[in-house]
């Protein structure tokens, strides 16, 4: 359970680095920080900022996957899924 | 909540800019046309440079003659889709002409080069079995057609065959069909994909190549038949598509195969079935338009001299050009606010060029698009080249 927890975080922590840059008005990003609607990113650089995460973790997340996806916890849920599929 | 809550923030953008300059880039009305690369905006005479008139044919006196006979032979519509309401003998005419041009056996003709793309991957592609890859910088139709099959979709990065590769190596071995869609010439950019290599790794992991030349058809190649004949590959590509909305100046679009199964996409492509067919006088265009295209290379010679000429001068006024040369020129501006100036200063200085900026562009990048024709005259290009030298010092002098 701890070690799920911590590789949680893990991730968590991967993808707020990767969307820093794209945090123009500085919002305090948590789990349920919407990447859209929170962060005003538009959606091209959503999916340009996943392949950075597709590349560092050497994993495809599908476009449709993707646009399930709104906020930080769910693609950090989705990431998870996809590593345990693709391993 | 309001259904039109969502535009909010992009129409506050947006309104904000236009009324900074006075004039909305995305709705420029061209009052009267003047010819291939001239119109009236607003009384005042604009050289076209925004347009996707590649060859220059859209006053072609054979185009239009065509267009005319089958206009007054075969009625103003066909009122119906081919599938329930059938076929003219012009539809068959230009899938043949197409055919044959390409070095195809197969062809099928769609009322839009949006649809093309949209009927071919959407049919092709299926979920839950089949997995489709396209370059991450794929037009939307190209995205939308995925969408529309419901099939998984992966992006891949831009003109990267290596990651290409990368991706079809990670798909589980339950996965029934891979399509791989990217464009021979990116519209926007104007750059041009290593169709070469990409169409390698396809085949290498068993995907089929879905190619489409929308803006290099017409325009690359010693005849013409777009980046993958330049590159030598014309015989490999799987699914080629393409539009008649650029080099063959009308509108529609058609999917080639040497694939007999292309056949099946007439009763399974919902983008075929359930729209009208190309009217008589589109098709008699784009048919005349090919067969234009055919004879006479001289057009092309023409285009790429004009692109090279204004490549070089825009290089030389020290713009920050997205692409090596070719007659798609984007010039990277700085930020939204700059690249909406410029245009507007461009539309003052009698040019039109396309502005595109985010959200929606690759990179979140600015930039002006313009296009070259085989029909823009010395004249013509003066007047742009001099527009633009205009403009670079005006740049120069806000960031000096």
């Amino acid at each position: 359970m701890s070690g799920i927890q911590e590789d949680d975080d893990l991730v968590f922590r991967k993808i707020c680095s990767l969307i820093e840059p794209l945090n123009e008005k500085g919002v305090k990003l948590s789990r349920d920080t919407d990447l859209i609607a929170d962060l005003e990113v538009d959606s091209v650089a959503v999916l340009d900022m996943v392949m950075d995460i597709e590349d560092f973790y050497d994993i495809s997340i599908p476009v449709n996957t993707i646009s399930e996806t709104k906020s930080i916890g769910e693609l950090v849920d989705a990431i998870h899924e996809i590593k345990k599929e693709q391993a | 909540m309001s259904l039109f809550d969502k535009f909010q923030s992009t129409a506050v953008q947006y309104t904000a800019l236009k009324n900074a300059v006075g004039r909305d880039p995305f709705s420029v009305s061209m009052d009267e046309m003047k010819g291939p690369t001239r119109a009236m905006v607003k009384g005042k005479e604009i050289v076209l440079a925004g347009t996707n008139n590649y060859l220059g044919l859209t006053y072609d006196k054979d185009a239009i003659d065509a267009a005319k006979d089958a206009l007054e032979q075969s009625g103003t519509g066909t009122t119906g889709s081919r599938f329930a309401n059938g076929t003219y003998a012009g539809h068959r005419q230009l899938e043949t002409d197409l055919a044959d041009f390409l070095g195809y056996k197969h062809c099928m003709v769609f009322s839009t080069g949006y649809q093309a793309n949209l009927g071919a991957i959407s049919a092709l592609a299926q979920a839950p079995d089949d997995v489709i890859l396209i370059d991450a910088d794929s037009h939307a139709c190209i995205y939308d057609g995925c969408q529309l099959s419901g099939a998984e979709t992966i992006r891949f990065r831009h003109n990267d065959p290596e990651n290409l590769d990368k991706r079809l190596s990670r798909l589980g071995p339950d996965v029934k069909g891979k399509l791989v869609c990217f464009e021979g010439l990116y519209s926007m950019f104007g750059d041009v994909a290593p169709v070469k290599e990409l169409v390698e790794v396809a085949h290498k992991h068993g995907a089929y190549a879905l190619l489409d030349e929308a803006h290099s058809f017409g325009v690359f190649g010693e005849n013409g038949r777009g980046v993958c004949e330049r590159d030598g590959i014309l015989d490999q590509v799987d699914f080629y598509t393409g539009t008649f909305s650029k080099s063959l100046v009308s509108i529609g679009g058609f999917v080639a195969s040497n694939h007999p199964e292309l056949e099946y996409l007439r009763f399974s492509s919902r983008p075929y079935m359930f729209t009208a067919s190309p009217s008589p006088a589109n098709v008699a265009a784009a048919t005349t338009a090919l067969a234009r295209l055919k004879a006479d290379s001289s057009m092309r010679t023409k285009l790429w001299e004009n692109a090279k000429r204004v490549h070089s001068a825009f290089r030389q006024f020290g713009f920050d050009l997205a692409a090596p040369e070719s007659p798609v020129i984007a010039a990277i501006l700085s930020s939204r606010e700059e690249a909406f100036m410029a245009w507007n200063f461009l539309m003052d200085e009698g040019v039109y060029v396309n502005l595109a900026i985010p959200p929606g562009t690759p990179n979140a990048t600015s930039i002006l698009r313009l296009s070259v024709s085989a029909a823009h005259t010395t004249e013509d290009l003066d007047v742009i080249i001099n527009a633009y030298g205009a403009l670079a010092q005006v740049l120069q002098k806000k960031s000096a």
